[in-house]
């Protein structure tokens, strides 16, 4: 067995049981809010673990490329896909996103009473 | 068998968690379980392509990554305000 299989295999087991870690977080977790937080490894973890193992056991090939493609894709949409969800989950609460009246939240100005229409 | 085969076995059982999410609680929360649920399938046609040698079936993944996404962020927008 040589170091480049080594790798190859450690990578590949430590990608699936970030999905596995993760994929538990999600219904363990009590609050929405919690749970969304459980996307954010597997979208990094593990997807540059498998494209590590995908350049030691090919090179850069035509594979190599892809997987980074579908790197940069799983890294984009996941920041991008749960900020809009967990902004959707609030506007589906309260009728807007920003602050509830008397709500703190660092860095974002109250509004002023006025409620937003659904 | 390698272990990229194997890996892909294995990641099958993380869509179980994915399913009860999504059969089972409030609506948004079924949203994460189905998102998840994008992201290991990706992942796991990555592993099956390498598996078995195809370089070619990458693109089922990418294609995949991007319709994921895109559903994702269709269904979140419904769910804001329209279901």
């Amino acid at each position: 067995m040589s170091a480049g299989t080594i790798a190859v295999e450690v990578l590949v087991w430590v990608a699936v049981a970030t999905c596995l870690i993760c994929c538990l977080g999600i219904v363990v977790m009590k609050d929405f809010f919690e749970r969304l937080h459980y996307m954010a490894p597997v979208s990094t973890v593990a997807t540059v673990a498998l494209l590590a193992a995908v350049v030691i056991e090919q090179g850069w090939g035509q594979a190599a490329i892809k997987m980074s493609l579908i790197v940069v894709v799983l890294f984009l949409m996941n920041a991008v896909l749960a900020h809009a969800t967990a902004r959707a989950a609030r506007v589906r609460e309260l009728g807007h996103w920003q602050p509830a009246l008397g709500e703190k939240i660092e860095g974002v100005d109250q509004i002023e009473g006025r409620r937003h229409h659904r | 068998m390698n272990v990229w085969l194997l890996g892909s076995a294995v990641l099958l059982f993380a869509l179980v968690p994915c399913g009860i999410a999504s059969f089972r609680g409030e609506t948004m929360e079924r949203l994460v379980g189905l998102e998840m649920a994008g992201m290991i399938v990706t992942l796991l046609l990555v592993m099956l392509a390498e598996g078995m040698g195809r370089v070619n079936f990458y693109d089922l993944a990418l294609a995949l990554a991007l319709l994921a996404f895109g559903g994702g962020l269709v269904f979140a927008r419904f769910l804001e305000r329209w279901l």
